[in-house]
């Protein structure tokens, strides 16, 4: 099992350099010079002498791969040096924000696997025409962005029912609706997935068996399609969660959750390159770290290959 | 003896549609989204049919108006038609969905198709490259490239094409893998064939309907996501009409003027939606198993 995760992660580094080196050309390739722009930023008109040293002491003049060794080299000490807007530093400013992400982002995907596992079992399990309009209303909520349902949801609780405040301070009690307008459309998708893994699944032989020894649907959905099905829900699990990441700064910044959203936006409207920099690498990491583990159950459900990896 | 013809089924010509199969596969949804589209395509023709003013155009005494015989759909903050504004976003909402969707196709066809046949390193250095624009969320790459390039709507198309194609480009090579390991594929190689001809006599065929669903549904997602940007102020920029921009711009007026916020959200659902059920539909219709059932 340790040998399996040294191997995986020995072969996610040329993935990861890769990242880096994505993220790292992004900002070395973007238009406008960086120097002349926190200058700028400062309030500063500069001579172009001025611009020549700071340059050259920035190491802006070296070449291209230099500099990445560089920059990667102070990456990996998460120093993605200061915000042009503020001027605080990068890391604490989105280590503030990060938490609140994490925290909606992580009980979204709590709810959108609950939604996708009673969806999609139910579409399977309950009649023709009523697993007909419970996909019908699994591809609806797939359909609604989530800023006009987290809009609609505003209207309904905040302002008719007032079981809700928008102007949070970030409490728990402020977290329900933002995660449940992300885990809504996240639950119909898997929903979907969910539906679709059994039905394949019981287009098989061995559900055939286990219908003709008489088993109720129950103990096949659990005891003899689960099994089967988790590994695969577990990928799409990951993946959504990293759907999830990118989502949450829509949600964030119609609820005012004080999460990276806002950040991250005032970072793009300022042109503010370290902190979408940062931003760009963490979220990669948290991503990638998250379909590691999906990884890591795909191996363990599948007494196949758990068996090989024994036997190695 | 009876006068009855002799019916020998096996014989049958045409195979008797039995209605039972039939039953379950009615594709209402398919038929359901290309209404829709159908729809859409008219309403962006209206401006030609009907007197609208233009979508620019301010009526400053009638802001926040609900409802009137002027405005059919009451009018913005600005005095602008909500209705003008909804249908002269048509060809901007749906045309950079269906640029963006094009920008990936143009990259992502390619790419699978060429890593699925050159197999081996080829394969395995163009799967990896993919697998490293796959490994940020995609949205998040999409925010970053947007922020270097700077806020607008080519920029959200640019970026969401970017980060949308490595799922597109595994998806293809995985519809062209299988599709050339069929018998028949191999049948024709030693029988002869030109490469050329293989893969579009024999491969494209096998991969141009299953290809059609994962259209349908990327296209829906990136239209989702595209008006998400303009939502957040970094896709489309005012005052053009965008669905997700007219949402943004409604926000301050919520409370005044809820039917700003209802009309344009609903055009975004019911374009995505649409594009879900011909995807939907069609793999419905494409479905060749039976489930057992209890």
């Amino acid at each position: 099992m340790l040998r399996f995760i040294l191997t995986r992660l020995a072969t996610a580094i040329p993935t990861l350099l890769g990242m880096s080196l994505v993220a790292f050309l992004i900002v070395a390739l973007a238009p406008g010079d960086p120097v002349l722009m926190e200058l700028r930023a400062m309030g500063i008109v500069p001579e172009p002498e001025d611009v020549a040293a700071l340059r050259s002491e920035f190491g802006l003049d070296d070449p291209l791969l230099h500099r990445y060794v560089d920059w990667l080299w102070r990456a990996l000490q998460f120093e993605f040096g200061t915000s042009v807007a503020t001027g605080r530093n990068v890391m604490t400013e989105i280590g503030l924000h990060l938490p609140a992400t994490l925290a909606l982002a992580v009980s979204a995907l709590f709810g959108a696997i609950a939604i996708s596992l009673t969806l999609g079992s139910l579409a399977v399990v309950v009649g023709r025409y009523t697993g007909a309009g419970l996909r019908g209303l699994t591809i609806l909520l797939v359909s609604v962005p989530s800023f006009w349902l987290a809009l609609l949801l505003i209207y309904a609780f905040v302002l008719k029912l007032g079981w809700a405040r928008l102007v949070g301070d970030g409490s728990p009690s402020d977290l329900v609706l933002p995660a449940v307008t992300l885990s809504l459309a996240a639950g119909a998708a898997l929903g979907r997935m969910v539906y679709e893994r059994i039905r394949a699944e019981m287009s098989e032989d061995h559900i055939r068996l286990a219908i003709a020894k008489g088993l109720s649907p129950g103990r096949i959905l659990i005891g003899h399609i689960a099994p089967r099905i988790i590994g695969p829900l577990a990928t799409a699990w990951a993946n959504a969660f990293g759907g999830l990441l990118g989502g949450a700064v829509i949600v964030e910044s119609i609820f005012g959750w004080p999460g990276l959203g806002q950040l991250i936006l005032q970072a793009i409207a300022q042109r503010d390159f370290p902190v979408i920099q940062a931003y760009l690498v963490l979220m990669g990491l948290i991503f990638f770290a998250t379909s590691l583990l999906a990884d890591l159950v795909v191996i363990l459900s599948d007494p196949q290959l758990r068996r090989r990896l024994s036997d190695e | 003896m009876s006068d009855q013809p002799l019916r020998i089924p096996a014989l049958r010509l045409i195979p008797r549609r039995s209605g039972a199969r039939r039953a379950g596969k009615r594709p209402v949804g398919l038929a359901l989204g290309l209404v829709l589209l159908a729809g859409f395509g008219l309403l962006a023709l209206a401006p030609v049919v009907l007197d609208l003013p233009a979508p620019d155009e301010m009526d400053l005494l009638a802001r926040l108006s609900g409802p009137t015989a002027a405005h059919p759909l009451g009018t913005d903050h600005l005095g602008r038609d909500v209705l003008a504004r909804l249908v002269g976003a048509i060809p901007v909402s749906l045309g950079a969905a269906l640029a963006a969707m094009a920008a990936i196709l143009a990259i992502s066809l390619p790419w699978g198709v060429i890593a699925a046949l050159a197999g081996g390193r080829t394969d395995a250095v163009m799967m990896r490259l993919a697998d490293i624009v796959m490994a940020f969320p995609m949205l998040v790459l999409a925010l970053a490239i947007i922020g270097f390039m700077g806020a607008s709507l080519e920029a959200s198309i640019l970026g969401v094409a970017a980060a949308w194609w490595p799922s597109n480009a595994r998806l293809v090579r995985a519809l062209v893998l299988s599709a050339s390991h069929r018998d028949f594929v191999r049948a024709a190689y030693l029988a002869g064939a030109s490469r050329l001809r293989v893969v579009l006599r024999h491969i494209l065929p096998q991969v141009l309907p299953p290809l059609a669903v994962i259209i349908s549904l990327e296209t829906a997602s990136v239209l989702l996501a595209l008006s998400s940007l303009s939502f957040l102020g970094i896709g489309a920029q005012p005052p053009t009409p965008e669905w997700g921009a007219m949402l943004n711009e409604a926000r301050p007026f919520f409370a005044q003027a809820p039917h700003m916020l209802v009309v344009p959200g609903l055009a975004v659902t019911l374009a995505v939606l649409a594009f879900n059920l011909v995807g939907e539909g069609l793999q419905a219709l494409l479905d060749k198993r039976e489930p057992y059932r209890w």
